[in-house]
C-alpha cells in the first residue's frame, strides 16, 4: 500500500539520526525537517504537520536532557506519539450490530466516490449475513439513480430511489421506512455530493440527516486531496454528526495524507479503504497496525502499548 | 526576513534562504506540490544568485519580485489553442473536430464535457453562437450509470449522443461515433471516457489505443482543483504512458488542461500551478460549479496573486 512509502521516509530519517554519533539541534533538525517532507508530500495539512515539529521540539528540549537519558528513544517516541495523535480519532466509531436495523449516511465531496463506497459496504456486510439495502438520496447528479441502481442489481441487494422525485429528503424517508418494514438491518443511504462554499447544499444534507437519524455518517473522502482536506471535512462535520472516514482511490498513487487531515478535522476514525473500482475491492483499516507499518515495525511495538 | 544588505556585494544563497523558505512554505499551504514548490525555489535561488541588490530594497522583496515573475511565465500558455479555427479548418476538410476528455476517477469529465457547449462565458459559447453541431459520443463503457449520465446531459441540452451501452471497446465505439458524426454533418465531437488511475496498466494501455485510433484534435486533460501532491504524478504519467503505449511514431500528448471544482478550494489555487508546470499544457477551461455555465478561463493575475499572498 503506498501509505507505506510515508512510513518507509520517516523511518529513513529515523535510522539517519540513530547513525549520527551525537544528537545536538542540528541532527534533530535534520531529522524532523525530513519527517515534515515526508508528510507535506503526502498532502497532511500543513498546519498539522508544523504543530506536529513544534510538539516534538517541545518535548525533545535537548538541553533539558540529562546526559545520561538515551536522547534518541525519546525522540523516537515523541514522533511516534504525534504521529499516533494525528491519526488516532481518540474514540471507536459505532459499529452496527448484525440483525439490528442500522442506518448509516454517506456524505463527501463531488466525486470522491460515495456510490461507489456504498456498495463496497453493502456488499461486504451482505457477505457476513448481514441484510443490507441501499437508498439513492442523491436527486442531483445526472445518472445517479441508475449508476447505485445497477451497482445495486449487480451485488444483488434491494435498493430505492426515484427517477421523478426531486426531493432527497422525502426519498430518503420513504427508502428508510420501506427498508425497516422488510426487516434489512443495514440501510445505507447515498447522498449527493457537496461542499461546504455552498450553503444550501449543506443545509440539505442537514435535512436528510435529520428526516433519517441515521445511527452513523461516513464521510467519504478521495485519497489524492490535496490541502483542501482539513477545512472540508471539518466543515461536514459542523453540519452533520460525522462518526467514521472511507478514504478511496487508495489504489492509485497517492499518499493519502489527507486522511489524516480528516481524522484530525472529524475526530473520527478511518475504518475502511477503497482500493480499486470493483465492488470486493475494499479493506477494514486498523490505525494500530497501520501506525506500526508506517514506522517500520520492529523496534516500535514497545511503544504500541503505552 | 527583514534583513537589508545595502552596501553588501553579491546576494548568496544563504542570504536568500530564509526568505525562499517562507515562501515555499506559503506556496505549500496554497497547495503546490512539495516537488514544484521545492524546484521553483531553486530556480529563482539560480536566478537571483550573484545579482547585487538594488539600495534599500529587501531581500524578502527581491525574492518576492522573482517568484512573481516566475508564476507568471508558467501560467501563461506559449502557445495558444485556437480552437473556434481549428473547428472551421476541420470543417472546410468535412472532418468533424473530436475532443477526448481524459483524466482520473471522479475529477468531473462528464459534467465538464456537458459544460462545453452551454456556456454564456464568451468565448466558450462559440459552438453555440454558431450553430455549430455538437454530438457527444459516451466512451465511458465501463462505470455504473456512465451512459445515462451523459444520456441525461444529451436530452437536456438537445443535442445528439453517439451510444454502444457497456462492455464495449471504447476506441471502436468512439471511431464509430466519429464516423456517425461525418455522416450526419456535426462539427464537434465530445468524447466521454473512462476515468482511470494513472498507474493502471490495461487503462491507460486502452486509453492510448482510443487516441491513436482516432487521432483527436484536442487531447484535454481533465484535473480536479483539489488534488494534492498526485496532480503532479497524474500529469507526468498520462503523458509518458501515452508516450510509451502508443503504437504510432508521434503519440499525441495532452494538449490543454480543463480544472475542475475551482468552487471548492477557497483560496488554495495551487494545483493549477503545480499541473502546468509539470506537464507545460495550458489550463484551456476552469471549471467552477456543477451547472453548465460554470466554466471560466484561468485568470492568471489573480492566481499569481493567491500564490502569494
Ligand atoms: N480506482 C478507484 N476508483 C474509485 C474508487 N472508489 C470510487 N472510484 C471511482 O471514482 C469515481 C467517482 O465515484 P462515485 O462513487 O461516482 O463518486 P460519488 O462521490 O458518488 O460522486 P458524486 O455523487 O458525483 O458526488 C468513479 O469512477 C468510481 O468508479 C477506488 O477505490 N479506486
Ligand atoms: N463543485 C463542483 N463540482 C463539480 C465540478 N465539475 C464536476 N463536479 C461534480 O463532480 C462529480 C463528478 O463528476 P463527473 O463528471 O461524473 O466526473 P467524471 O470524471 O466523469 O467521473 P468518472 O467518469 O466516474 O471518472 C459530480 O458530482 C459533478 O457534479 C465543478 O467544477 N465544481
Ligand atoms: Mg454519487
Ligand atoms: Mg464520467
Amino acid at each position: 500500500m503506498v501509505l507505506a512509502q510515508l512510513g518507509g521516509s520517516i523511518s529513513r530519517a529515523l535510522q539517519q539520526m540513530s547513525n549520527a554519533t551525537v544528537i545536538d539541534e542540528k541532527v534533530l533538525n535534520e531529522c524532523l525537517n525530513e519527517i515534515t517532507r515526508a508528510l507535506l508530500q503526502s498532502d497532511v495539512q500543513f498546519k498539522l504537520v508544523r504543530d506536529m515539529q513544534t510538539n516534538i521540539k517541545k518535548i525533545v528540549n535537548l538541553e533539558d536532557l540529562a546526559a545520561g537519558h538515551n536522547k534518541r528513544k525519546i525522540i523516537q517516541q515523541a514522533v511516534f506519539n504525534e504521529l499516533c495523535k494525528m491519526l488516532d480519532a481518540g474514540k471507536p466509531s459505532f459499529t452496527p450490530k448484525k440483525g439490528k436495523p442500522s442506518v448509516v449516511m454517506f456524505v463527501g465531496l463531488q466525486g470522491s466516490g460515495k456510490t461507489t463506497t456504498c456498495t463496497k459496504y453493502a456488499y461486504y456486510h451482505q457477505k457476513k449475513g448481514w441484510k443490507p439495502a441501499l437508498v439513492c438520496a442523491d436527486t442531483f447528479r445526472a445518472g445517479a439513480f441508475d449508476q447505485l441502481k445497477q451497482n445495486a442489481t449487480k451485488a444483488k441487494i434491494p435498493f430505492y430511489g426515484s427517477y421523478m422525485e426531486s426531493d432527497p429528503v422525502k426519498i430518503a424517508v420513504d427508502g428508510v421506512e420501506r427498508f425497516k418494514k422488510e426487516n434489512c438491518d443495514l440501510i445505507i443511504v447515498d447522498t449527493s455530493g457537496r461542499h461546504k462554499q455552498e450553503a444550501a447544499l449543506f443545509e440539505e444534507m442537514r435535512q436528510v440527516s435529520e428526516a433519517t437519524k441515521p445511527d452513523l455518517v461516513i464521510f467519504v473522502m478521495d485519497s489524492s486531496i490535496g490541502q483542501a482536506a482539513f477545512d472540508q471535512a471539518q466543515a461536514f462535520k459542523q453540519s452533520v454528526a460525522v462518526g467514521a472516514v472511507i478514504v478511496t482511490k487508495m489504489d492509485g498513487h497517492a499518499k493519502g495524507g489527507g486522511a489524516l487531515s480528516a481524522v484530525a478535522a472529524t475526530k473520527s476514525p478511518v475504518i475502511f479503504i477503497g482500493t480499486g473500482e470493483h465492488m470486493d475491492e475494499f479493506e477494514v483499516f486498523d490505525v494500530k497496525p497501520f501506525v506500526s507499518r508506517l514506522l517500520g515495525m520492529g523496534d516500535w511495538s514497545g511503544f504500541m502499548d503505552k | 526576513m527583514f534583513q537589508s544588505i545595502a552596501g553588501k556585494a553579491n546576494l548568496e544563497k544563504s542570504d536568500l534562504e530564509p526568505a525562499l523558505k517562507a515562501l515555499k512554505d506559503r506556496l505549500m499551504t496554497k497547495n503546490v506540490a512539495e516537488e514544484i514548490a521545492e524546484k521553483l525555489c531553486e530556480s529563482v535561488a539560480a536566478s537571483l544568485e550573484g545579482k547585487k541588490l538594488a539600495s534599500f530594497t529587501r531581500i524578502s522583496s527581491t525574492v518576492h519580485a522573482a517568484m512573481e515573475e516566475a508564476l507568471v511565465r508558467i501560467l501563461t500558455p506559449r502557445r495558444s489553442i485556437d480552437i473556434l479555427r481549428d473547428v472551421h479548418v476541420a470543417k472546410e476538410q468535412r472532418k468533424p473536430y473530436v475532443v477526448v476528455f481524459v483524466g482520473v476517477n471522479g475529477v468531473g469529465k462528464s459534467t465538464n464535457l456537458a459544460k462545453v457547449k452551454e456556456n454564456n462565458l464568451f468565448p466558450f459559447n462559440l459552438f453555440k453562437i454558431l450553430y455549430v453541431g455538437v454530438m457527444m459520443a459516451a466512451c465511458d463503457t465501463f462505470r455504473s450509470g456512465a451512459v445515462e449520465q451523459l444520456r441525461t446531459h444529451a436530452r437536456r441540452l438537445q443535442i445528439p449522443i453517439f451510444e454502444k451501452g457497456y462492455e464495449k471497446d471504447p476506441a471502436v465505439v468512439a471511431k464509430e461515433a466519429i464516423q456517425e458524426a461525418s455522416r450526419n454533418g456535426s462539427d464537434v465531437v465530445l468524447v466521454d471516457t473512462a476515468g482511470r488511475m494513472q498507474d493502471n496498466e490495461p487503462l491507460m494501455r486502452a486509453l492510448s489505443k482510443l487516441i491513436y485510433l482516432n487521432n483527436p484534435d484536442l487531447v484535454l486533460f481533465v484535473g480536479e482543483a483539489l488534488v494534492g501532491n498526485d496532480a503532479v504524478d497524474q500529469l507526468s504519467k498520462f503523458n509518458q504512458k501515452l508516450a510509451d503505449l502508443s503504437t504510432s511514431s508521434a503519440p499525441r500528448l495532452i494538449d490543454g488542461i480543463l480544472l475542475t471544482k475551482f468552487d471548492t478550494i477557497d483560496d488554495k489555487v495551487g494545483a493549477a500551478l503545480s499541473m502546468v508546470y509539470i506537464s507545460g499544457a495550458p489550463v484551456m477551461f476552469v471549471g467552477c460549479g456543477q451547472s453548465y455555465t460554470d466554466l471560466k478561463k484561468l485568470n492568471v493575475k489573480s492566481i499569481v496573486k493567491t500564490l502569494l499572498k
